[in-house]
């Protein structure tokens, strides 16, 4: 790794020099936009495959800026090297062994290795992908946010990550499609054995309508969106929590299940979530007579063993365990979602675990200050979410694909 | 941008468009023999007219003894033809459409007719031309669906005609870039199958 830069001697502990005077495979470019055209051309002669730049002054700035931008696309052409940006948050790539390339603008970065991948038209919802993660625990194969997109699109990235084996899923936030037949044909090869799921944001221009048809004042701007997004086979979210329940439930290869458990020692927000599971079109059962017998042996005699299933605080924390697991070996329940609230009893999050490994049932679950609870259930594979309402949309997200 | 007749706007949409049994009649007597042709009563629309329902240029139940005031009166207010077509019983009414989307192209769209059309916006698109199943799958996910399963009794909607019409539309869009839009509507669903009453064709 080599800084160049003016004056300075290094930045951070890494050497620099004032002219790049040695071959590069990528160069990162972050100057003031009238010297990118210059660093462009520099990385070019170094031999670099490709160049990020996260400078801003381009094609977002105006006529000048975008006639600039062209320059930049044209130097990268004419020496046959790939240009990213202007005007993004650059990459982050997992390169495989714990090994990782922070080509970005972001401060905190993920760590955690993993399957999903990103594309991104905008810098900030990349922010908010990586905050995501960082919550969720879920790990990261690739991110790369386009900026201006001068060279590599959206189209092109999703491209690519449908043919890297590192990546298992993808997630793109885009808010408009230049090549939109190009984009069906590459989407559709890769959705078949890779899920793709889409925020679109903004609305696309209307073209040429007359005024005089019904077709022209009903068909809605994103009518043609959705129409290219089934023949696609693109998994659609409509909002951002939507999105990251898709997020989750594709990078976690949640089964379809329609009748579910909540199971809680947290009164209140289980009952949220159970609001929010019949609102999503979820059932939940009664459990079978043998497994409420097992129960009432379990837990207190003032616990409700409805469903929700709360346990309640007072339950001896050892039974959390063979609790837990009785509900899911229900024949009656498909899924569950398991709700805790600051009582970090790891009894709870074992219980979790050992019913999933013994059932294998999909859960989601919402584990708030509970910190050995949310370790017992993320190491057994469990997402969990934000909150309660969105454990219930990442569980129904499976249902979707 | 210029809206064609009806009569030219299901001439450019091709023969294999279902239509109810129609003819553009030049004289009070050839739409006299087509009452007796078809069995009244019919419907007589003006000719050579855009938004004729607005203009009250459409009237429904017309009997062969009631014919000649009417063709009087509409003769007057179009191109002096009037359009006769065997009245079409609806169980459902649908809207079938084609217009050029900038990012995507030509998409063919179908949405629930009706008075309320526009209240509900129940619309959904195909990219044009349409794939295998593609319809079908498309018209599954408005939320009108389930009238076109058969409401009330009657027989659900035969999608393999719907799809005729779609096919239509696509292949205007595709084949001739100067037609800006077009509008299908009413496609009325009689026994279960799709007959386009009107249509609309806009071009450049």
């Amino acid at each position: 790794m080599l800084a160049v830069h003016p004056s300075a001697p290094a930045i951070d502990g890494v050497d620099a020099v004032p002219t790049l005077d040695r071959a590069v495979d990528l160069a990162l470019i972050s100057v003031p936009s009238v010297r990118a055209e210059v660093a462009v051309a520099d990385a070019a002669g170094a031999g670099a495959g490709a160049a990020i730049v996260l400078s801003s002054g381009f094609g977002e700035a105006g006529p000048e800026g975008k006639a600039a931008q062209d320059r930049l696309s044209q130097v990268a052409r004419d020496a046959g090297m790939r240009l990213v940006g202007p005007n993004c948050m650059g990459v982050v790539s997992h390169l495989g062994d714990g090994r990782w390339l922070n080509g970005s603008y972001f401060w905190a970065v993920p760590s955690v290795p993993g399957g999903l991948s990103f594309v991104s038209q905008s810098g900030a919802f990349g922010g908010m992908f990586f905050a995501h993660l960082r919550s969720s625990g879920r790990g990261l194969s690739r991110f790369l946010s386009v900026g201006n997109a001068a060279d590599v699109g959206s189209t092109d990235a999703l491209e690519w990550l449908g043919d890297d084996p590192q990546t298992t899923a993808i997630g793109m936030f885009i808010e408009g499609i230049g090549d939109g037949r190009r984009f069906v044909d590459v989407a559709r090869r890769i959705t078949p054995h890779k899920p793709v799921v889409v925020l679109k944001a903004g609305k696309e221009r209307a073209g040429a309508r007359a005024a005089a048809s019904h077709t022209g004042s009903m068909a809605g701007s994103h009518t043609a969106v959705r129409a290219a997004f089934r023949r696609a086979g693109i998994l659609e979210a409509t909002d951002t929590d939507e999105f990251f329940g898709l997020i989750d439930s594709v990078d976690s290869n949640l089964a379809p299940v329609k009748r579910v458990a909540v199971v809680t020692i947290s009164g209140g927000p289980s009952v949220l979530a159970a609001d929010a599971a019949e609102r999503a079109g979820f059932e939940l059962p009664s459990l079978a007579d043998s497994t409420l017998d097992r129960l009432r042996s379990l837990v207190p005699d003032f616990a409700a063993v409805g469903n929700p299933i709360d346990l309640t605080p007072q339950c001896p924390p050892a039974n959390f365990v063979e609790a837990i697991e009785a509900v899911y070996r229900d024949p009656a329940i498909e899924g569950v979602i398991a709700i805790n609230c600051g009582l970090d009893f790891v009894e709870f999050g074992q219980g979790v675990a050992r019913g999933v490994a013994a059932t294998g049932k999909p859960t989601t679950g919402f584990v708030l200050d509970a910190p050995r609870v949310a370790a017992a259930m993320t190491g057994a594979g469990v997402l969990l979410s934000a909150s309660p309402e969105r454990a219930v949309v990442a569980l129904q997200m499976g249902a979707r694909r | 941008m210029t809206p064609l007749t009806e009569t030219e706007s299901k001439r450019r949409l091709g023969s294999t468009l279902p239509t109810p049994e129609e003819v553009l009649a030049a004289s009070v007597a050839e739409a006299e023999a087509f009452c007796s042709a078809i069995g009244e009563p019919v419907v007589a629309k003006a000719s050579g007219v855009a938004h004729k329902t607005e203009g009250n240029l459409v009237r429904l139940g017309v009997t062969a003894e009631a014919m000649a005031g009417v063709f009087e009166e509409l003769a007057a207010a179009g191109d002096g033809s009037v359009l006769l077509a065997r009245q079409v019983k609806a169980d459902v009414e649908l809207i079938v459409g084609g217009y050029r989307d900038e990012t995507f192209g030509p998409v063919v769209t179908v949405g629930i007719g009706g008075v309320a059309a526009e209240l509900f916006g129940d619309i959904v698109a195909i990219l044009a031309p349409p794939e295998p199943g593609e319809v079908a799958e498309a018209v599954a996910t408005l939320r009108g669906a389930s009238l076109l399963a058969g409401v009330r009794g009657r027989p659900p909607l035969d999608i393999a005609s719907l799809e005729v019409v779609v096919t239509a539309v696509s292949d205007l869009l595709l084949a001739d870039p100067g037609v800006v839009e077009i509008d299908c509507n009413p496609v009325m669903v009689e026994d279960g199958q799709a007959v386009v009453v009107d249509a609309l064709v806009v071009v450049v």
